[in-house]
């Protein structure tokens, strides 16, 4: 991986793990007698380690060719690959919560392992660690091919990728450790949340002069989806989680934001996080994966723009409808509410456009699992956003508030949609990035293709299913005018449900395990592409076994 | 200057849609601006466009 | 030249980076900016009180046990809710909440007027095997807690902090945060007065876990629990409501 670097440039990375170690070491002496210095001590051996791996080619040879003639796909592929393993981690962790929801002494009497702690770990480390890598590595790709420009950075784009992965990291064995902030989605604590912005700064600076480097006046509209993924994360991000420590040694910290404040900030984070990190950034993939792998162009350039406007400005104002019937103030509720129906247009524009542009390619999505991944994303995305506006109306939400609706709803959104087409994109983009003809097996891509539509279809039903139960048992009365069911009845009927959301979970981890099994395998074995210079994907007709 | 809880909630209202419309007035005349139509058809196809090295100066 | 082509075309970047930011900020200001005026409309609490070091100290094993996830702590304002957990929650009874604990999720019932519903006694065995009180359960046991010793000694730092942001906590209760967390666990002991002499008479003093020789995480925790909901009386003042608070005593 360094060879492509120079020695200045490998002088500068030592330096800049260096820098990271001896961060890691002030940390563990500050907190010393907090958790904080745990922390600090992971902080150190990440910092070695990556120091060591730049030391041990640190004298290899310079760069031969010439490196502004070809692109910079080196963290791409190292992006892919951290991608899957967190996928495998989070969706396993997700596994294992729902199983103890079903089976509470799946918790082993340890303290890390009860449901609390872990509930965290499989969310960030699917939005995260899986979803995060995903977007940074496909963004990396799709800035460098739209704008014809290599990145512009030599170590930025590695102090991006392993930087945000350190965040991951010290996010994920923080909640292991009791290091949260309760704050769902932004659960990490404020030096990670510091070094979080840091990276993503750089992130933005190298995003943005890249672009700069482009020929092209026009910006493609994938990339602007990435840009508003990028610098709307950012904003979200501090203003959340704007908080003071407890002492510069202690990993705990307490929000500036009070009581309602805090509820509203927090929703206007955590339902942007959702339209600005699990959309619009996914979003950029479809409208350059898709396109490029059913070889058609986009249905309609201006339609793609006037839905990236659209889902811009009107999901701001929709994040209040998680707080409809609370202490916040009415008038908050109802904005919330209307954006988020509004939403509905540039939602289904965004779903339509996609499902347009395969309109005449039917049969490539009959034969071709990787470009069927990508058309079933964008049914998901418009059932979930229309599910999505749907549940943000008042009455609506008066019933599925609190209970599995709404993780039925999320989890529609988050496998069917988001998963699905990083699926799509990845089988697209590693064949391509590799060199290789095609997946090593297109078979297996079929199969991960099944596990993962049945997986999310039994998770959504027996969440739907215990949702509405749940929500029609809490306010059903007696013919006395007395309520007719304790919680605890309510709750003894979820168990059947909450088996069978476990059982979906496992079956779309299955698919998840067997699609790194082929991208390995793609990468070690699948054979070359001959003569094929060109950096398009293969054609479905050129995939082995079909 | 100290604003009162009620002024604040109108300005909002009422202050907060008129930018709402002048916006999507932007966008709209952006999208379907004349000019822009071949840049726009030009961007679609583009990355369909074979290539496997940046531009060069 | 192709200097100048360069500039342009940054400049067209930063101009898009910028309508972004337009776009995207103006719905959370309009929404959020207001809330910074809320005290005009929050209903008044004159005799809201504060956390207790030990409750505070509580609330962060709460947060740290990730109970939030499946117990929300905002009944709204519908019939069945009031019916089922109390008064609808008001805006002013979470003023001094960092961070908010509203919850998204009732995997297990709301707890925001929990406090003074069940003994001291019934929540110690509740956390060490919520299935030997409630068998249908699926909430995790958390026996640990009974056998971890409680840090006390960085309270007044915790109490400091909080009052930097403004919630009125006096030096005085900031010098004796250790001493309070400890007392408020160990009735009959001198270290015990103290404490409902800073925090008020109606502080329930009690060796919540049943043993007064060491201040664990139980105590903490279930001090807290036991005064969800009863920092104020508004919401039985100020609400429809005509029950009266929970009271341990009866």
């Amino acid at each position: 991986m360094l060879a492509n670097l120079t020695s200045s440039e490998r002088q500068n990375a030592l330096i800049l793990a260096g820098g990271v170690t001896l961060v890691g070491a002030v940390m563990a002496i500050m907190g010393r007698s907090d958790v904080l210095g745990v922390h600090g001590v992971i902080v150190m051996l990440f910092g070695g380690v990556v120091s060591w791996m730049v030391m041990a080619s640190f004298y290899g040879p310079e760069p031969a060719e010439d490196r502004a003639a070809s692109y910079y796909d080196d963290p791409i592929k190292v992006g892919i690959a951290l991608a899957m393993a967190w996928a495998v981690f989070g969706m396993f962790m997700g596994v294992w919560v729902a199983a103890q929801l079903a089976w509470p002494d799946l918790a082993f009497d340890a303290a890390w392992s009860s449901f609390g702690r872990l509930r965290p770990t499989h969310t960030s480390g699917v939005i995260f660690g899986f979803g995060g890598n995903a977007l940074i590595a496909t963004s990396f790709h799709v800035v460098q091919r739209t704008s014809r420009a290599r990145l512009a950075g030599q170590v930025s784009p590695w102090f991006v990728l392993l930087g945000f992965n350190l965040f991951c990291v010290l996010a994920i064995s923080g909640y292991l450790l009791g290091v949260t902030q309760s704050k769902e989605y932004a659960e990490a604590e404020w030096y990670a949340d510091l070094w979080l912005v840091i990276v993503w700064v750089t992130y933005f600076m190298l995003y943005i002069a890249t672009i700069a480097r482009r020929k092209e006046p026009h910006i493609y509209v994938a990339n602007w989806y990435f840009m508003a993924f990028i610098l709307v994360v950012a904003i979200l991000h501090i203003v959340n989680n704007l908080a003071i420590p407890v002492s510069w040694g202690h990993a705990k910290s307490y929000t500036i934001w009070p009581g309602v404040q805090d509820a509203m900030v927090q929703w206007w984070y955590g339902h942007n996080a959702v339209a600005f990190f699990l959309t619009a950034g996914f979003l950029g993939m479809l409208y350059y994966y898709l396109p490029v792998r059913a070889q058609r162009p986009i249905f309609s350039y201006r339609l793609s723009i006037l839905s990236f406007w659209g889902i811009t400005f009107f999901y701001m104002w929709a994040g209040s409808h998680h707080l409809h019937y609370t202490a916040l103030p009415h008038w908050v509720q109802t904005l919330g509410m209307t954006f988020s129906v509004m939403l509905l247009v540039p939602s289904w524009a965004s779903a339509g456009n996609a499902l347009l542009t395969l309109n005449g390619a039917w049969h490539r999505v009959r034969d071709d699992a990787t470009l069927r991944f990508m058309m079933a994303a964008a049914v998901f995305y418009g059932l979930s956003t229309f599910e999505g506006s749907f549940m943000a109306i008042r009455p609506v939400n008066s019933l599925s508030h609190y209970t599995d609706w709404t993780v039925g709803h999320v989890h529609a959104g988050a496998l069917g949609w988001v998963a699905l087409i990083t699926f799509g994109s990845l089988y697209t983009l590693v064949p391509s990035l590799w060199k290789r003809e095609g997946m090593y097996s297109a078979t297996l891509v079929e199969v991960h293709f099944w596990l993962a539509i049945a997986g999310t279809l039994i998770y959504v039903f027996a969440m739907w299913n215990s949702g509405i139960i749940q929500g029609l048992m809490w306010r059903t009365y007696t013919e006395e005018g007395s309520l007719a069911y304790s919680f605890l009845d309510s709750l003894v009927a979820m168990y059947p449900y909450y088996i069978a959301r476990a059982f979906g979970g496992l079956l779309f981890l299955i698919g998840a395990v067997i699609g790194c099994y082929n991208m390995w395998m793609t990468v070690r074995a699948a054979p070359l592409a001959a003569t094929r210079a060109a950096d398009a994907p293969v054609l479905p007709a050129a995939v082995p076994g079909e | 200057m100290d604003f009162s809880y009620e002024t604040l909630v109108a300005f909002s209202k009422s202050w907060g849609l008129f930018y709402m419309m002048g916006f999507f007035l932007c966008v709209c005349v952006y999208a379907f601006w004349p000019r822009n139509r071949k840049r726009f058809d030009r961007a679609k196809h583009s990355i369909l466009e074979r290539d496997d090295t940046p531009w060069q100066k | 030249m192709p200097e100048l082509f360069h500039r342009k075309l940054e400049r067209s970047a930063i101009g898009f980076v910028i309508a972004i930011i337009a776009a995207a900020s103006v719905g959370g200001i309009v929404e959020i900016a207001p809330l910074f005026t809320i005290d005009e409309t929050v209903e008044e609490a004159p005799d809201m009180r504060l956390y207790t070091p030990l409750e505070l100290a509580g609330r962060n094993i709460y947060i740290r046990e990730g109970c939030y996830a499946c117990h929300s702590q905002m009944i709204r304002t519908l019939r069945d809710e009031v019916e089922r957990y109390g008064p609808y929650s008001l805006a002013v009874e979470s003023q001094y909440d960092r961070p908010m604990l509203w919850g998204s999720k009732r995997t297990g019932p709301d707890l925001a007027r929990v406090g003074g519903k069940y003994s001291d006694f019934w929540h110690v065995a509740h956390l060490t095997n919520p299935r030997d009180v409630v068998p249908e359960s699926n909430m995790p046991a958390y026996r640990w807690l009974a056998r971890n010793a409680l840090r006390t000694d960085d309270l007044p730092q915790h109490l400091a902090a909080q009052k930097a942001l403004g919630v009125p906590y006096t030096d005085e209760m900031i010098e004796n945060a250790a001493r309070d967390a400890y007392g408020q666990a160990t009735p009959d002991t001198e270290f015990a007065s103290g404490v409902t002499e800073r925090y008020g008479e109606a502080t329930q003093v009690s060796a919540f876990d049943g043993v007064t020789t060491q201040v664990t995480e139980m105590d903490a925790l279930v001090a807290y629990l036991q005064i969800l909901g009863r920092l104020t009386d508004a919401a039985y003042r100020d609400t429809a409501a005509t029950e009266q608070p929970p009271d341990p005593e009866d």
